[in-house]
């Protein structure tokens, strides 16, 4: 479906990844969810980082952007807050969000944007050739380190309202989890992270041992997403018994960045009519103040 | 109130605070400059202060003057000196004619100390603070009665301004100042300064409306009147107050401003703004402004508008943060990876920087490229008198829009179409039927990624082509002085006001000589080069230690045997009097060099 041409406007380009990557059932499950939702490609706005993943917006109709290195949460933040009314969804790899961009992934769960963020982790950097990655297990290559998860560093920080992990081989799920992600950023209700199992056929292939080492919490009846100490005590458990926790893992609330910041009496930044006097009344406020 | 028409018309003065970091030196200086405004004359201060929130010696200057001035000037009237390291750090500004009150409280000045001849008024500020009020903290507001009085100020409205400034803060502060600012008072008295007996007499004019302001300020405002409303930036001195004022202004007409967890995040988040088709801009200094530099290249490859602003401080690394430098220049012009367009503009006085950084807002719009305003922390930080801005002249101009309807009428619409200017017109994210690519990368029309060797060509000149476009809408150059000067200067940012006093001065002595006072930096406009033509030789004043203003212009084809340069990085702003003494030392240097050439030959 995404090789028609289209007649206005670019026509999303076949995706660059290797036969069996991971990353295909991401955007499969991304532009089913961006129907199931109802959002309209000129509403969307889909930015993605540097790595394998850093290409879905070339493969999807939307206004894509292609972000600097590390850098995809701060232009998907600041799109967001200059016109709130877009759909804005940032994607990118375990590399990109947890090594280069790490900083702006603990400010992200501190600020609440409503954006989506899908990672697509598949645990090295493919396309540098399977270096180890933040997530890396240790003895991976050389890795001497632990891998890091991203989930629980979100449960760690309190203003978190959506956390949640899909597994490439289990798109019924992903599906819902996307759909959930999106319902989430489209009502206003805060930034949903959602990690996606992704496995890397090339240099890295996890996806037999993450198939079975997934376990779904959402089959699990003991478990609550809204209570975050019971949410951290099973992801440590199930870490530490080797387990990887798929699901919804954290749904809670906190006020969203831009209903804090976007001063909604007024239009949004990018909605204004740009123009002479376009600042009126506050100009007048202004200069009076220092007038003295 | 008697009055004695015997003292001088205040004219011209120069007043210096100084003490540790924590004394209020800036405090007494702002409200000088509020009640001088407020008489009618205009004003110019100065700041010179340590990274620190106490402690430390910390000095501030203020000139009040009639006519337009853009700098302290050459002569200290007063000097204020709340301890006596501040006598040691400032005494090299006094001369005869200077005045020194000084904090007597740990003891005497050292005679040897002040210049011969000084008048000398000594008082224990601190100490009659600690008695009587029980807190050192007021030792000012009771100077401030000494040296009000000696300048010729009215009680009155000394009190007008202690009530305005301190209201703020609380009924119970007030209070204690009024009453430190009446054991002044007193004190002025009893040293035999009474009420209209000072130096000088203030011939109140009615006051023209003066905006009193920093360029920090001032270059929100440019941004916010030419339609700026997202800002992004990071707290660092000395460019902080750009984003203070953003996050106090732009949210009441609906724009956002919001300070980041770091400069990458700062310039990426504008990034991300400025795709939405908002106007944008961040500000930054020193290292702020080299961790900006991937995203300023990106901007400049990707064509998303941005406007900087450095406020240039001493370098390289840490530095010296709260002094004034103008060593990122290279970084402005040069910086980042790979070739790409950008503009550099300048200002010389905070007026300026509300229209440059206004023309500067229209001019990212309208190339889709990194605009920079180049700063340094003294027009950053600098409060001065200004003219109201003309909102009616100002040029509102928008870039390349596509809308909807516009969009229909095509056949498609490619992000970066090849277009005669090179300029691809821009649909917003929203906007049915606009859907499109943005990349770094290098990419073809549509934005799809591409390494093909004839489009790599196409597309690096569509965008280096857009800077030769736009240079005949740049702001040019302003030219002082004798056009038939013999010697011409060329500085920028601070110097401004520097150089055209010195012109006058040296004037004065006898040497005819020409200003330029270039607004455009990058690209290097012919008016720059046609100057130095003119000329037999220029002296290029710069804030920094490799002559990078010079070089830039002999890159680009001035003749180096005309430049002289007249550097300056130990951190201290030039006064007018020093240039000029700098100057005949260099042409002395000149002549002899000359003289050994001829013989020579």
């Amino acid at each position: 479906m995404t090789t028609q041409p289209h007649t206005k406007t670019f026509t999303p380009s076949r995706p660059i990844w290797c036969a069996g990557c991971g990353d295909f059932a991401v955007k499969g499950v991304l532009e089913k969810s961006l129907q199931n939702m109802g959002v309209a490609p000129h509403n969307l706005m889909l930015l993605a980082g540097i790595g394998c993943s850093g290409t879905i917006q070339n493969n999807i109709e939307c206004y894509g952007y292609h972000a600097l290195h590390g850098r995809v949460l701060p232009a998907a933040i600041g799109a967001k807050l200059a016109n709130p009314d877009l759909t804005v969804v940032a994607a990118g790899g375990d590399g990109d969000g947890y090594a280069i961009g790490a900083g702006h992934l603990v400010h992200t769960f501190k600020s609440n944007p409503s954006i989506t963020y899908i990672v697509m982790n598949n645990s090295n950097y493919g396309l540098t050739k399977g270096q180890a990655s933040p997530t890396s297990p240790t003895g991976y290559r050389d890795n001497a380190e632990e891998g890091m998860d991203a989930i629980m560093l979100g449960l760690s920080l309190p203003s978190t309202t959506f956390l949640a992990r899909g597994f490439s081989g289990n798109p019924e799920q992903l599906e819902k989890l996307m759909d959930a992600a999106l319902e989430h950023t489209g009502s206003g209700k805060g930034f949903a992270f959602l990690e996606v199992l992704s496995p890397c056929v090339t240099y890295y292939d996890t996806h037999r041992d993450w198939r079975a080492r997934v376990y779904n919490l959402d089959e699990d009846e003991g478990f609550d997403p809204s209570n975050r100490t019971l949410a951290f005590g099973r992801v440590l458990e199930l870490r530490e018994e080797g387990r990887i926790p798929i699901g919804r893992i954290y749904k809670g609330e906190h006020a969203s960045l831009e209903s804090l910041i976007v001063n909604r009496d007024e239009l949004p930044p990018a909605q204004q009519k740009i123009g002479k006097n376009g600042h009126g009344k506050h100009y007048e406020k202004f200069i009076k103040s220092y007038l003295g | 109130m008697s009055s004695n028409n015997n003292q001088p018309v205040l004219e011209d003065v120069s007043v210096i605070v100084a003490g540790q970091g924590g004394d209020g030196s800036l405090t007494v200086i702002t409200m000088l400059a509020e009640l001088f405004r407020h008489s009618g004359l205009n004003v110019y201060t100065e700041r010179d202060v340590l990274s620190r929130i106490r402690g430390g010696h910390a000095a501030a200057t203020m000139r009040a003057f009639t006519g337009e001035k853009y700098c302290i000037g050459s002569n200290i009237t007063l000097l204020l000196a709340l301890d006596q390291e501040a006598v040691e750090k400032n005494a090299w500004q006094l001369d005869s004619k200077s005045i020194v009150v000084y904090d007597d409280s740990g003891g005497p000045v050292p005679p040897d100390l002040l210049p011969e001849g000084i008048r000398l008024y000594a008082a224990p500020f601190n100490r009659i603070a600690m008695r009587t009020m029980r807190r050192e903290l007021y030792k000012n507001s009771i100077a401030f009665g000494v040296v009000g009085r000696l300048l010729g100020l009215e009680d009155e409205s000394i009190r007008e301004t202690f009530t305005k400034r301190f209201q703020r803060m609380g009924q119970v502060i007030l209070e204690y100042n009024l009453e430190a600012l009446g054991l002044g008072l007193h004190l002025a008295d009893e040293m035999g300064i009474h009420e209209g007996e000072g130096l000088y007499r203030i011939e109140h004019a009615t006051p023209e409306e003066r905006l009193l302001i920093i360029g920090n300020e001032s270059v929100a405002f440019g941004f916010m009147a030419a339609g700026g409303r997202f800002f992004t930036g990071y707290p660092i001195t000395p460019s902080s107050e750009v984003l203070e004022t953003l996050q106090k202004w732009l949210p009441r007409c609906g724009g956002v401003a919001r300070q980041t967890e770091d400069e990458l995040a700062a310039i990426n988040m504008a990034i991300g703004a400025s795709l939405t088709g908002t106007r944008t801009m961040v500000a930054t200094s020193g290292p702020g402004f080299s961790l900006m530099q991937e995203g300023i290249g990106h901007s400049g490859s990707a064509e998303v508008p941005m406007v900087i602003v450095d406020c240039q401080r001493s370098g390289p690394s840490t530095g010296m943060p709260t002094k004034p430098e103008q060593s990122d220049l290279n970084l402005m012009v040069f910086g980042g990876h790979g070739d790409f367009p950008r503009i550099v503009l300048t200002p010389g006085h905070p007026e300026d920087c509300f229209y440059l950084a206004a023309q500067a807002t229209n001019l990212a719009d309208k190339y889709q490229c990194p605009v920079y305003i180049a700063m340094d922390q003294a027009i950053s930080q600098n409060i001065a008198t200004v003219k109201p801005f003309d909102l009616d002249g100002l040029a509102v101009e928008t870039g390349k829009r596509l809308e909807k309807e516009d969009l229909e009428k095509l056949d498609a619409y490619k992000r970066y179409e090849l277009t005669e200017d090179n300029i691809s017109p821009f649909a917003a994210p929203g906007t049915p039927g606009g859907m499109s690519l943005v990349t770094g990368n290098e990419h073809d029309e549509w934005g799809l990624v591409s390494t093909d060797p004839e489009n790599r060509i196409r597309m690096m000149n569509k965008r280096m082509d857009k800077i030769e476009l736009a240079r005949n809408e740049l702001p040019r150059a302003r030219h002082f002085g004798d056009p038939d000067g013999e010697i011409g200067f060329i500085g920028t940012g601070m110097l401004f006001g520097v150089i055209l006093e010195a012109i006058e001065i040296l004037d004065n002595d006898g040497l005819k000589a020409q200003y330029l006072q270039p607004r455009t930096i990058w690209p290097v406009l012919e008016d720059i080069l046609e100057f130095i033509d003119k000329c037999s030789r220029v002296y290029v004043v710069e804030l920094n230690a490799q002559a990078q203003l010079a070089h830039l212009l002999i890159h680009q084809g001035a003749d180096s045997g005309k430049l002289l340069n007249i550097l300056r990085y130990d951190g201290i702003p030039f006064r007018p009097g020093e240039l000029v003494k700098r100057v005949f030392e260099e042409e002395s240097r000149f002549m002899d060099n000359q003289k050994r050439e001829a013989k020579a030959q």
